[in-house]
């Protein structure tokens, strides 16, 4: 009797230890199981996936799929785990700053064979076109997207200040801002971005100061080969941005990241933001200013007239340790044209990656008007890549936010700031060599 | 050192001599089940046991046997082509970091700048809580409730209540005349560290006060009676009855929380995450920071630091409580 009590609880215990151990493989009917990761979860966007990968069940009653959602904060350290094990993950969401990582680490499946041919390319724009592929020609994921920047500022606030129409220029900016600016009435005129993310908006005013030097294929190039940040220009750009901060910016602005920026635009509180167009529906819904109160107005540019689009993108991805590799294309290849793609950017305020989003009434009016006119004047709004794939993207985002945050607090020149950048990119190039 | 030996062998006190129990004969019938008893029973408990601890061995043991080996390798999760062993090299990159000597005076003024304020806040409401009066259990609820909440929860909050600008707090100050103009609190570093130590401690109150008011319940009546009747003022009271009584749990808590609060990176995360200039880090907010710059060489070296800092702080634990259990028996 005891000997069966021993034998039951040693199987019980072998039994845990065992379940969830075995690979999800083809069920006897021929249904193929597909584990697929996003990154950049929101409620909302998960329903509005879990509807999208509904309709693909529909049209392929063998393939199902199994959504995981994992908090964004944490999702791409739970994808790298689990690529890492080399199992249960077919799909995944790739960004433009885990690429080049997880391509490096041969956790991602090149699908430029699959897709050689495919009629969706043909339908797609050239800036999606060219960022599904890396420099060696290689495809790790299909974009559904990009966020770009556009500039979200108050009719009101600009009108009652005396001009008549939005900045189009950093200088103008600068400006307008600062005429709006004042504290003691608890009003701002620029959302300034010195916590999380600040790199990117210093970036973005430096690139528009070298936009007739820079090198398309990479961002943070000149056409001679060196760093932006080496340009003389782009000390102009920093002393103008430091300006900015110290003229026409809340203090505390120094470190605001994504959601107190939104939220002093939200409030009605700040006149003026740089923001994706993921914000539109966030301010939209914002009951201290109305519809009529504020627009937006393409990015502004440098003193050559142009600026350079930073746009940033993510996409769908296959993992190299997927047993279901055909199938997960499929999917891939009907969440990225049609219906499917145009309600994702749609509904999750992207922008499009489909050329005939130019011609849908919905982003040739109100917020979204701004978004084509960039699409439409490649000339003024440079299409640039940024170098967002390499393998220390992270480590720089993390060493530029503290020097930003050095600069606007004192601590450290413009000067000082660009030598740095200066020298680090320089040196990683070179060590890439 | 067990009881026994203190009553056995130590000096003569006043309590009886506990007796030693007269040892079972081998083959009683009593001693025969017992040993029986207890092989059988003991494989019947490992066996149930067997899940929880395999489980263990899988999720506890053995990540940090396989996380320690990466403070010595280059592991750089953004490039594992090359995971080459490096010697001490991430340890000297840990202690060249010109972060690392603000991180160690953050890390001392965050559990000090922490403790002191919850003890004595903690310890007076303690005593306030101690007193019979109307709708205490109401008051008691309110001031256990923080710590029901999540830590990164709170840091978020605070993060809002210190905003410069919408916050509440500037607002309170403003309306009370403290201040003229917002204090961009999370702005400078010396401000940001002030405003995650006033988040902590209202944070860690709450663990003081449950601790020091369960001690505070068994201080038996009769000696307060006592030290009426002796003539004893509120101060002697407190220091010659209550703070001796409740010492062994006041010196736990205090350890305890120490390494809690050294181990706790939540709230900063949630308030500053390290900021303004990486001047509000302390040793585990910036262990996340360089974890999420994939340097897990670097980080896991870290680890392995702060796991010696606080094994020695543990043996000291340990060898005060041992103190104060063989002074208590």
């Amino acid at each position: 009797m005891r000997r069966r009590t021993v034998a039951l609880a040693l199987g019980t215990a072998a039994a845990m230890v065992l379940t969830g151990c075995s690979a999800m493989s083809p069920n006897a009917n021929g249904t193929v199981t597909l584990n697929m990761v996003e990154s950049l979860t929101n409620p909302s966007r998960t329903d509005l996936l879990k509807g999208l990968i509904a309709d693909f069940e529909k049209q392929n009653p063998k393939i199902k799929v199994n959504l995981i959602s994992p908090p964004t904060e944490q999702a791409d350290q739970k994808i790298q785990q689990m690529l890492q094990s080399g199992s249960g993950v077919d799909a995944l969401e790739v960004r433009d700053i885990t690429v080049g990582p997880w391509s490096n680490n041969g956790w991602l499946y090149d699908m430029a064979k699959d897709l050689k041919g495919w009629q969706g390319w043909n339908a797609m724009t050239e800036n999606a076109v060219k960022a599904s592929e890396d420099a060696k020609g290689r495809t790790f994921f299909v974009p559904y997207g990009f966020y770009g920047l556009s500039l979200f500022y108050r009719k009101d606030l600009i009108k009652d200040a005396g001009f008549s129409k939005p900045p189009a220029s950093w200088d103008q900016l600068l400006k307008q801002a600062s005429a709006i600016n004042d504290p003691a009435e608890r009003r701002y005129g620029y959302a300034f971005r010195g916590g999380a993310n600040a790199n990117s908006n210093a970036t973005a005013i430096i690139e528009a100061y070298v936009a007739d030097k820079v090198d398309l294929a990479n961002g943070y190039k000149l056409k001679n080969g060196r760093t932006i940040f080496s340009a003389p220009e782009a000390l102009d750009a920093l002393k103008t941005y430091l300006t900015l901060f110290k003229k026409a910016s809340p203090k505390s602005s120094v470190s605001w990241g994504y959601p107190e920026m939104v939220e002093a635009f939200s409030n009605g509180s700040t006149a003026f933001l740089l923001q994706d167009p993921e914000v539109i529906a966030t301010v939209s819904e914002s009951k201290s200013i109305s519809k009529e109160q504020w627009d937006t107005a393409p990015l502004v540019a440098g003193p050559s007239g142009k600026t350079v689009q930073p746009l940033a993108t993510a996409g769908w991805g296959v993992a190299k340790g997927s047993k279901h590799k055909a199938e997960t294309v499929k999917l891939i290849k009907f969440l990225s044209q049609g219906k499917a793609s145009t309600d994702f950017t749609k509904k999750n305020s992207l922008v499009p990656i489909l050329k005939s989003a130019t011609e849908d009434p919905f982003y040739k009016t109100g917020p979204w008007s701004s978004y084509v006119t960039m699409t439409k004047h490649p000339d003024t709004y440079l299409n640039v890549s940024q170098p967002r794939g390499v393998t220390w993207w992270r480590e720089w985002e993390q060493k530029s936010d503290a020097d930003v945050q050095k600069m606007v607090t004192g601590k450290m020149s413009p000067k000082e700031l660009l030598t740095g950048w200066d020298a680090y990119w320089t040196e990683k190039w070179e060590q890439e060599k | 050192m067990p009881a026994t030996s203190a009553t056995t062998t130590g000096p003569k006190t006043s309590r009886p001599v506990r007796k030693q129990a007269a040892p079972r004969a081998r083959n009683g019938p009593r001693g025969g089940r017992k040993r029986e008893f207890t092989t059988r029973r003991g494989l019947l408990i490992a066996a149930f046991m067997a899940p929880a601890a395999i489980f263990v061995a899988v999720f506890t043991y053995y990540p940090m046997i396989a996380g320690s080996q990466m403070a010595f390798r280059h592991w750089d999760l953004n490039d594992l082509t090359d995971t080459s062993w490096v010697g001490l090299d991430n340890f000297h990159r840990v202690f060249s970091d010109p972060n690392w000597g603000t991180v160690l005076g953050n890390t001392g003024a965050w559990v000090i700048g922490s403790i002191v304020p919850q003890l004595v806040i903690g310890f007076a409401l303690a005593l306030w809580l101690r007193r019979r009066f109307r709708f205490r259990g109401v008051y008691q609820a309110l001031i256990f409730f923080p710590w029901a909440i999540s830590g990164f929860l709170i840091g978020i909050l605070f993060r809002w209540m210190f905003n410069s600008e919408f916050g509440v707090v500037n607002d309170l100050l403003q309306k009370a005349g403290l201040i003229d103009e917002p204090v961009a609190w999370l702005a400078d570093p010396h401000k940001a560290m002030i405003a995650v130590l006033i988040a902590n401690i209202w944070y860690g109150v709450t663990f003081f006060t449950i601790m020091i008011l369960a001690a505070l319940q068994s201080v038996p009546d009769e000696l307060y009676e006592a030290a009426a009747l002796d003539g004893a003022g509120k101060a002697r009271t407190l220091f010659q009855i209550t703070i001796p009584y409740i010492r062994v749990t006041l010196v736990l808590t205090v350890l305890l929380r120490v390494i809690w609060i050294f181990n706790f990176p939540d709230l900063i995360f949630g308030m500053t995450g390290g900021g303004p200039n990486n001047q509000t880090h302390i040793v585990t907010t910036w262990m996340i920071k360089i974890t999420q710059q994939g340097d897990y060489g670097k980080a896991s070296a870290l680890g392995l630091l702060v796991v010696a800092g606080l094994l020695l702080f543990t043996v000291f634990f340990l060898l005060a409580t041992r103190e104060k259990r063989e002074v208590r028996s």
